[in-house]
């Protein structure tokens, strides 16, 4: 597996994918949907799949001394990294939101989701959508990346709407809580994003795996 | 013992068949996979390689079904689809430096004959090869890690006549180096040059499996060429089909 991922990371990724993973600094601007954030790393992650079909990347790793399974495994181990990087960052930028910007007049005036821990729910929500809807969508075929990557696309742009119009709702004024406002709903809120991707990056591989080993490439 | 055995692979597709292709590969042999296109030569390599999956049927390699030693298997074969056409555009020390870390007999030496060998220049991408370096490419990275068997698909396909020459004469180096060597083509010229053996598949059915000799006995006439053969067995399969 680590020899795959050096593969994946040396290889396959298409530089601009590193660069979409910068997009997880758009957490910092006010007025602005934050969560697509999130959306432009999984688009940057989709441009490496796209390089990896125009590389023939699937013949090339056929030759190699691994399995199906192999290399299901490590593009699933390429994008979570991708994502674990973006995460990252917006767990730095939400935690300086959080602390130091918090009463920050320029964020308590926006009218748009803040950084917080539902935020980063939020957000690892989209990853998990990206690997069900896009990963497990691309490994039906292992060529086709249109309609996975649309499907992904239409979900997570509901859900980024939804999100941006639930904490409007009378009693969920706490999903845009700032700083350590309402600490155990956001805590809360944050372990269910955990658990949304785990679940469903978890699912998405599984399926991912049977459906790769059963076509004929 | 064989090298490789091909026993009983059946694969189906719609208007497509692929009926218990049986043959085996001795160590230290050229075994040409003759065919017209369509007749299922790549079918069986890709089934060779499970690739795709066969309806029925097993592949041996070193005496161990492919099924269940796959990745140890894949350490001691090459495999080629013709040319290089994956990572066009990436040099082939790259490609290298990535390949070799999946080998536990990467051999740094043999990978610098080898290179020396084919005339191949590391600092170029397969974009910037012409066809036969391609190939090369593919060999380059097979031997390098001391493969030996190599299964190649159609790689004299689209070469001049005389980098299909330097290709077989390639081939009868590897045979005296103990590499066995199977490759699938429609150029009967490349087998009469090279090969010990015939493999004849004819719409997904193995026609003929023998050494060269025993296949100008059994199916050729007298004075035929491999080629005249070959078109003729074609023309007569038509013939009764038509009939039929």
């Amino acid at each position: 597996m680590k020899k795959l991922l050096f593969k994946e990371l040396r290889l396959s990724v298409a530089t601009i994918s590193y660069f979409f993973v910068a997009f997880a600094l758009l957490a910092f601007l006010p007025g602005y949907p934050i969560l697509l954030g999130s959306f432009f790393t999984a688009l940057g992650i989709f441009y490496s799949f796209q390089a990896m079909r125009e590389n023939h990347d699937i013949g090339y790793s056929l030759l190699l001394p691994v399995s199906k399974a192999d290399i299901v495994n490590s593009k699933f181990a390429f994008s979570v990294f991708l994502e674990g990087c973006s995460f990252l960052i917006m767990v730095i930028v939400t935690v300086i939101r959080m602390t130091a910007l918090k009463d920050s007049a320029v964020y308590r005036t926006n009218a748009l989701m803040g950084a917080n821990l539902v935020f980063l729910g939020y957000a690892l929500l989209v990853f998990g959508l990206f690997n069900y809807l896009f990963i497990r969508g691309f490994f039906k075929t292992g060529y086709y990346i249109g309609k996975p990557f649309i499907v992904f696309c239409v979900v997570c742009m509901l859900l980024i709407g939804l999100a941006e119009t639930l904490h409007h709702v009378p009693g969920l004024g706490w999903l845009n809580a700032f700083g350590s406002d309402h600490m155990g709903l956001q805590c809360a809120a944050l372990c269910v994003g955990i658990a949304c991707f785990a679940l469903l990056t978890g699912a998405a591989l599984k399926q991912s795996v049977r459906s790769f080993e059963r076509i004929d490439l | 013992m064989s090298i490789c055995e091909v026993r009983n692979l059946c694969k189906e597709y719609p208007g497509f068949s692929l009926s218990n292709a049986s043959f085996s590969l001795e160590p230290g042999t050229i075994t040409g996979f003759i065919g017209r296109n369509g007749a299922g030569k790549t079918t069986t390599i890709k089934a060779m390689l499970n690739i795709i999956h066969p309806s029925d049927g097993e592949v041996l390699y070193f005496g161990l079904p492919l099924s269940e030693h796959e990745n140890e298997i894949k350490q001691r074969i090459g495999y080629s689809t013709g040319a290089v056409n994956y990572y066009p555009k990436k040099k082939l020390k790259e490609l290298v430096s990535v390949t070799k870390t999946f080998y536990d007999s990467w051999d740094e030496g043999a990978y610098r004959q080898y290179l020396d060998l084919f005339s191949l220049d590391e600092g170029k991408s397969p974009s910037e090869m012409s066809e036969g370096m391609k190939v090369k490419c593919n060999l380059l990275l097979a031997l390098s890690h001391r493969a030996e068997m190599l299964i190649l698909d159609e790689p004299t396909s689209g070469l001049d006549p005389f980098s299909r020459d330097e290709l077989t004469d390639l081939f009868l180096l590897l045979k005296d180096r103990g590499i066995t060597v199977f490759f699938s083509t429609h150029i009967t010229s490349d087998l009469e040059k090279c090969a010990d053996h015939i493999v004849y598949i004819r719409e997904g059915r193995i026609v003929l499996a023998d050494t060269r000799e025993q296949f100008h006995e059994k199916l050729g006439a007298p004075g035929e060429t491999l080629e005249e053969t070959m078109l003729r067995l074609e023309k007569e399969a038509r013939h009764e089909k038509t009939a039929v």
